[in-house]
């Protein structure tokens, strides 16, 4: 398991990236949500060892990760958001030198470990390429590839399915549920949501530096059950009712109309609106903020 | 009429003026022809033969020299990739999607780049132009002039560059390979030299003058006149000479019209986008995930087949990150890709071949002093004239080693693995030194040839391996590690360039008006003779100590490297009840300098 202690983090410039985190990550598939800024990224690179924090801690069973950054690499398997290979090695040669400074050492093993690992995120057939003539798709699948090297007990995922089509991003999706075990804790950060109610059996939402819930997917929306209308309004209505004290938790233009999702937990919000079934999005919405409005 | 400024090829000209200007490349070649003209005005031929060094047969006669020695290679590296810079940027679908037709963009792309060429090469005939005003004692100078600097650098280099940048741009843009651009410019001169050699020397000196690019067979009327007599010669060009530049003008004209025929703006279909199994992704599922419709999608009737079959399961694999055997093992994993990636630099198509050919030339033009062995003179001059190569080789390529990683950002990936900092480090310091040891190899076997060819026997090779390794070898280690801790320092290889250079330059100056001392001069320059390399020198003691000082002061600076390396990997001097990374960089710092001051205090005694 995973644990994080009142991890803060500031930059250089001023910016306050994590005011104080504290999560408990189980084993399993892990849910990380939140906005562009919101200090997912700092989150995860203090994770990955990259970063130090400025408080804090972190602990994977029992590890300290900040204080024995080399034991927590070992156990360790990230895709960061942005990463970059040798434009001139080969797919193949890539996976054999970081799995080489991964610790597997043994020829015949490291061997069998990158066929299947290749054979898994269908680059058996580009192995022999160099990887700067590689699409976006398959830089990403070889990303996936070395993350999986040396049976890692933590999985960071950091915006993975950027640059995937959707039937990669399905199978992508299927292989972190099968590597996400008993004993493997996969940590999926993204501003996805449906991503995560479709992967995570915990999650957590961060804004602004901060955890601001913690639960289920299916607890999430257990709250928000029974609170979630609909209306589809003329433009110069939603205007008006943003203006009111009603929760707006988004809103959408659709053929000139406004489809506007409101919350309202004890009334109905006007005549317009009609109950609607509460989605993941609802509850990230009206957690984290309004999406940008249609206006 | 719109002006010439606010239409699409002004467009492109001006921003590849502005892209070239945050390059390193064009002030660094500036700064190199300044240099150059500068050494030519002052301690060129003209001092030695009694020319005024603004007359207009001086000035005419110098250009087709300077456009031969190096500008070829300039050219190349200007004019080569600035359409593979785009495609490799990425920047092709934008600026292809808006209505910018072929011609508008390779003529902007072209004359662009051209324009920031002559601007470079400019600085030659200006440097000598403002040194018309510069009083210097035994050179001879004739009233300030204008108008030969740039008559004659318009006729016989700019026309002459004109269709080497064709050439070069052509062949870059349609093979968009950098590699194959360097590659030719290297192969100009031995083509070149086979063609004078082969061809145009049979041949009378008309159609010599004709038929040759680089017209350095141009005589002026010079042949067997006085200093005197060419001091006021006005050089003027007869129709065989405009004939040539017309013929060179118009081959431009046909490389670009060849290059606007077969250019295509349509992006190349690459192998794997044919290939419909890359477009698929075997993660195949056990189920399917709700809430994304996989079905929805087409898929081809491999996939399918694909999707019925067994799923390979991940092996589980023993790992090992620990102890010294592993940690070697992964520095010759890291090494070995750091070699293959240096390989593959463009730089290092440039760099070594010019700096061994400029080796060699020296070489072969080289007298023995009288009283020194044959052997001992070459070997000296061959660690003489690849000293300062070694020097930039060194600096340049450990930069680039260093700075690959972030400029790629592999680091992230890099730096979560449970490798240890020193095999990152010393694997980028190893290769750079392999290179540097590989490059003075050649030359030396070069040197040991061309001795054995002019028959200057007899041969002993321990001159050249003491010149190996009492003074490059170690030069080397040092000036690599000097690179490395740099680097690391200073977190920026165009800061840490500037500062090897300017340290090096200031050395070099001191060294050269006599404040030179042991202490101060790990790479020995000036302070060894060839008679150190034969059995007979008395001075051995002195060179071998200050080797060993040389030494500890490169461990110093690569375990104060490792000490100030960015990725942090432990906290504290221990760490598991074993000395960490920062704890052995402490303990090797400490004896680098005790090492360092005894032989420090032996030398100066």
């Amino acid at each position: 398991m995973l644990a994080v202690k009142e991890l803060t983090k500031t930059y250089p410039s001023g910016v306050r990236a994590l005011k104080g985190v504290t999560l408990e990550v189980p084993a399993g598939m892990f849910g990380l949500l939140g906005p562009n800024g919101a200090g997912k990224t700092t989150l995860m690179k203090i994770a990955a060892t990259l970063l130090e924090p400025d408080s804090g801690g972190v602990e994977i069973d029992g590890v300290d990760l900040i204080a024995h950054k080399k034991s927590a690499r070992r156990m360790l398997g990230y895709l960061p958001q942005e990463f970059g290979l040798y434009p001139t090695l080969t797919a193949e040669q890539t996976l054999h030198y970081l799995a080489k400074l991964k610790g597997v050492l043994d020829d015949k093993e490291r061997r069998a470990l990158i066929e299947a690992l290749l054979e898994r995120v269908n680059l058996s057939s580009a192995r022999a390429q160099k990887v700067g003539g590689f699409s976006g798709g398959m830089r990403q699948r070889l990303g996936i590839a070395q993350a999986l090297i040396g049976q890692p007990r933590m999985i960071i995922v950091d915006e993975p399915t950027a640059g995937l089509d959707p039937e990669e991003r399905v199978r992508f999706h299927n292989l972190l549920s099968e590597i996400a075990g008993e004993n493997t804790v996969v940590i999926l950060s993204t501003h996805i949501v449906s991503d995560v109610s479709n992967l995570c059996g915990r999650m957590a939402i961060i804004r602004q530096g901060e955890i601001i819930a913690s639960c289920t997917p299916r607890e999430a929306m257990g709250r928000i059950t029974g609170a979630i209308w609909e209306a589809t309004l003329p433009r110069e209505k939603v205007l008006a009712l943003k203006k009111s004290r009603l929760r707006i938790v988004s809103s959408q233009m659709f053929e000139g109309r406004v489809r506007v999702r409101a919350y309202s937990k004890d009334e109905r919000p006007g005549e317009e609106f009609s109950p609607a079934l509460p989605s993941l999005e609802d509850y990230y919405f009206s957690v984290a903020g309004q999406p940008e409005s249609a206006n | 009429m719109r002006s010439p400024t606010r239409t699409a090829f002004g467009a492109i000209f001006r921003n590849e003026v502005l892209l070239n200007s945050k390059r390193v490349a064009p002030y660094a070649m500036a700064a190199l022809f300044g240099g150059n003209a500068l050494l030519w005005w002052g301690w060129g031929p003209a001092a030695s033969r009694g020319l005024a060094t603004n007359s207009d047969h001086f000035i005419a006669e110098m250009m087709p020299v300077f456009s031969f020695m190096t500008l070829p290679l300039f050219t190349a590296v200007i004019m080569g990739d600035p359409v593979i810079r785009d495609f490799r940027a990425g920047v092709t679908p934008l600026i292809f999607s808006k209505p910018v037709g072929r011609a508008t963009y390779l003529l902007g792309k072209f004359f662009g780049n051209f324009f920031v060429l002559v601007c470079c090469q400019l600085v030659f005939p200006l440097t000598f132009f403002l040194f018309q005003w510069v009083p210097k004692s035994g050179l001879l100078v004739q009233p300030p002039r204008v108008l030969p600097y740039f008559k004659h650098f318009l006729i016989l280099i700019v026309v002459t560059h004109l269709v080497l940048a064709a050439v070069y741009f052509t062949v870059g843009t349609l093979t968009r390979n950098a590699k194959i651009v360097y590659g030719l410019a290297v192969s100009f001169y031995p083509l070149y030299i086979s063609y004078q050699t082969l061809l145009l020397r049979s041949l009378p000196t008309r159609w010599r003058i004709a038929l040759d690019p680089l017209l350095m067979n141009l005589s002026l009327n010079a042949r067997g006149r006085s200093a005197e007599f060419l001091n006021q010669l006005a050089v003027s060009y007869d129709s065989d000479v405009l004939a040539n530049r017309a013929a060179m003008i118009l081959a431009a004209g046909l490389f670009l019209t060849f290059l606007y025929v077969r250019f295509s703006m349509v992006e190349r279909v690459r192998k794997e986008e044919d290939d419909g199994r890359l477009t698929t992704i075997d993660l195949r599922p056990d189920r399917v995930v709700s809430g994304v419709e996989s079905s929805s999608f087409d898929r081809p009737a491999q996939v399918e087949e694909v999707i019925r079959g067994e799923r390979v399961a991940i092996p589980k694999v023993g790992t090992a990150s620990e102890g010294v055997g592993a940690s070697l093992e992964q520095l010759t994993a890291a090494l070995g890709i750091e070699l293959r990636l240096l390989s593959a630099e463009r730089g290092l198509v440039v760099l070594v071949p010019t700096a061994t050919l400029l080796c060699v030339a020296g070489l072969a033009y080289f007298e023995a002093v009288p009283g020194e062995t044959h052997t001992a003179a070459y070997a000296a001059r061959t660690a003489e004239s690849v000293l300062l190569f070694l020097a930039a080789i060194a600096v340049f390529f450990t930069g680039e080693a260093t700075a690959r990683d972030r400029e790629l950002r592999v680091e992230p990936v890099l730096w979560s693995a449970p490798a240890p900092n020193f095999v990152l480090l010393l694997s980028k310091f190893s290769a750079t030194l392999l290179l540097c040891v590989a490059f003075s190899l050649v030359v030396g076997l070069a040197a040991i040839a061309l001795q054995i060819f002019r028959g200057h026997t007899p041969f002993e090779i321990s001159a050249y391996l003491k010149a190996y390794s009492l003074i490059l070898i170690p030069s080397i280690v040092f000036l690599t590690a000097a690179a490395v801790a740099l680097n690391v320092l200073l977190r920026d290889k165009y800061v840490a360039y500037a500062m090897s250079f300017a340290v090096g330059g200031a050395l070099l100056y001191l060294f050269n008006n006599g404040y030179n001392h042991w202490l101060y001069n790990p790479v020995l320059y000036g302070l060894w003779t060839p008679a150190d390399l034969t059995d007979a020198a008395s001075n051995q003691t002195l060179i071998i100590t200050h080797r060993i000082y040389c030494l500890a002061m490169a461990s110093l600076l690569l375990s104060l490297a490792h000490l100030c390396f960015e990725r942090k990997s432990t906290k504290g001097l221990r760490s598991q009840g074993r000395l960490s990374g920062a704890g052995w960089s402490l303990l090797i710092m400490s004896l680098s300098t005790v090492t360092a001051v005894i032989t420090g205090l032996m030398i100066n005694v």
